[in-house]
């Protein structure tokens, strides 16, 4: 596996379209989750109503509530990120046939997917530790700016926030991974991840959150879980907009575990038995 | 590298049958001796892609067994003996030739050191720090023989090397495979074109719809399919072909465009003649005609028996 993992290392390091994944991801967090928030906040618009004043709602951006708005922002674009990112590892080789030029050296499917996974591992705490730290600096320049005062959330929850963080990318980056290997195609793969993202996620589950028997199947989706997950690490102030979770953090780790497990084994399954080429 | 005894690859029963119910490869039984350049041959779509597949572990044989430098294929062991280029070469688009060969290196556990003499080997050294994705096709299929050398294997399996590229790549590239062959290396080449598998091979397989219809030498095939024939030209049409038929059996003589093609030995020729102008007859050209190696790859291909399902499509390289 020694022999794939430092094969994959060059070819992830080397390629350009995981580098600007991650650029995206970035821009996207300090722009549109702190700055824009920070300036919409400071300054809100005449008509601006919430049931929670604008000076407080702005303190989403401040070190305090440092996790809870960093995992509220990733949720979503950071899960579509991870999708791309894992569907472009593996549906690449086949669109590419490269996964031919792959297995007929030396090891076997087994450890290419296993070096695979590794650096995908690797990659996802990487961008785990930089999306954390460019988050805290973030909310530091900005509560320095507003000139106010703030303060850091306990190492404890740092913690278990940074690891919350990594298991949601993890999963999402699994099962684009996964979509990669079963559909053998970059646009299905990502196509198909994203679609199931947004319109399965983030739109029927909100729609039908509510409805009896369709809200116990939505306990079950990767997304709803993370929710739970990401709620338990609470505002300092009462967001009273917030809706309420299907599931409590326990549940919500237990099963992005099990969907981690699930995804990794069926690639790997799916890997080692396909035929590569022919029809 | 290391030498093989006996068979480089084997096979016994081999065939593919693939989900969309096409028999691509039919009861394969191929032997490729140790140190040879063995000559795959056959037309679009005949199963010598899926072959090579299977040979090199990428798609699972249906049923038959196979035996690959050694081990079975895409086993460990086979694998570390055995370089292939298998249908195009396939790499990473956005590396250049060099990384490429590097990530290749990587996965096949070969120290780095190789990449250096792979890319002289196959004149590449020049254009190796270029994108892949730049390459034209012949430097696409030199970079390819470049991976497939990188372990420096004891068999070489070359899926149509001389796909896509123009004459002068072409005669580059057959200079190339006979020089492969030097230290006792097997060479397993596949192609649909014939005078590239005259010129480079010693022996040949010749496969039609999933079923190996002849091997042999160049020279073997010939022979079987008839062998050299004795080529006439005499007028009046009609009495020499009632004097030939007189005087051979009616499954020798054919006749095309006012020629006789006789396949008889070539010793009969004067005596042939002698009847001929003895009878009367203008003759105006006699001589002995080889059959050329395309007559006895069109005559076998042909033959060949359809097998229950079209062995048409398959994954094969077009």
């Amino acid at each position: 596996m020694i022999a794939s993992l430092r094969a994959e290392s060059l070819k992830t390091r080397k390629r350009w379209a995981n580098w600007i994944l991650f650029g995206i991801l970035l821009l996207a967090l300090i722009l549109l989750g702190y700055v824009l928030t920070y300036v919409v906040l400071s300054n809100p618009p005449r008509n601006f109503e919430s049931r929670v004043p604008a000076r407080i709602l702005k303190r989403e951006v401040f070190p305090e509530n440092l996790i809870p708005n960093m995992l509220s922002l990733t949720s979503t674009i950071g899960a579509a990120i991870m999708i791309i990112l894992g569907g472009l590892s593996t549906a690449s080789e086949y669109g590419w046939l490269t996964a031919q030029t792959i297995l007929i050296q030396k090891p076997g499917r087994s450890a290419v997917l296993l070096g695979k996974l590794v650096i995908l591992a690797i990659v996802t705490l990487l961008i785990a530790v930089v999306v954390l730290g460019a988050s805290a600096l973030t909310s530091y320049l900005l509560v320095t700016i507003d000139g106010g005062s703030s303060s850091w959330p306990s190492a404890n929850l740092l913690l278990k926030g940074f690891s919350a963080l990594w298991l949601e990318f993890a999963v999402w980056t699994a099962f684009g991974m996964f979509l990669g290997i079963a559909f053998r195609s970059t646009a299905a793969a990502i196509g198909g991840g994203l679609t199931y993202l947004f319109v399965g996620e983030a739109l029927l589950a909100q729609l039908l959150r509510n409805t009896e028997g369709v809200k116990e199947v939505l306990r079950f989706l990767p997304g709803v879980n993370a929710a739970g997950v990401n709620a338990s690490f609470g505002l300092t102030f009462r967001n009273l907009n917030a809706t309420t979770q299907l599931v409590d953090a326990t549940r919500g780790t237990i099963t992005l575990l099990v969907y981690l497990a699930v995804f990794t084994v069926l690639a790997l399954l799916i890997f080692r038995r396909r035929d590569v080429g022919g029809s | 590298m290391g030498l093989l005894q006996g068979f480089a690859v084997e096979t016994s029963g081999l065939s593919k049958r693939y989900s969309t119910g096409v028999l691509a490869v039919d009861d394969l039984n191929l032997r490729v001796r140790t140190g040879e350049v063995y000559g795959f041959l056959g037309p679009n779509g005949a199963g010598k892609t899926t072959t090579l597949r299977m040979l090199s572990g990428l798609l699972r044989p249906t049923s038959g067994s196979a035996t690959v430098a050694g081990g079975a294929p895409g086993s460990p062991g086979s694998l570390t003996r055995m370089g292939a280029m298998v249908e195009t070469p396939a790499f990473y688009p956005y590396l250049s030739g060099r990384d490429n060969l590097r990530v290749v290196a990587r996965y096949a556990g070969v120290p780095t050191s190789r990449i250096e003499p792979v890319l002289r080997q196959v004149d590449m050294t020049d254009r190796a720090h270029h994108k892949f994705r730049t390459y034209s096709t012949g430097m696409k299929q030199r970079l390819g023989v470049a991976a497939a050398l990188l372990k420096d294997p004891a068999l070489l399996i070359l899926d149509e090397p001389t796909s896509g590229l123009d004459p002068q790549g072409t005669v580059e590239m057959r200079e190339l495979i006979k020089e492969l062959r030097h230290g006792g290396r097997t060479v397993l080449l596949s192609s649909h074109l014939l005078n590239e598998v005259e010129l480079t091979c010693d022996r040949v397989g010749v496969i039609a719809k999933g079923k190996l219809v002849a091997e042999g030498t160049v020279d073997e095939l010939r022979a079987r399919s008839g062998g050299s024939s004795l080529l006439v030209r005499a007028t009046p049409l009609d009495q020499a072909q009632r004097l030939l038929q007189s005087l051979l059996l009616a499954s020798q003589i054919q006749v095309r465009d006012g020629v006789f093609s006789l396949a008889v030995d070539p010793a009969q020729a004067a005596a042939i003649n002698r009847r001929l102008v003895a009878d009367g007859v203008d003759v105006s050209e006699l001589r002995v005609s080889e059959q050329s190696l395309e007559d006895v790859f069109l005559q076998l291909t042909e033959q060949a028996p359809t097998p229950p399902t079209p062995a048409s499509g398959g994954g094969e390289k077009q």
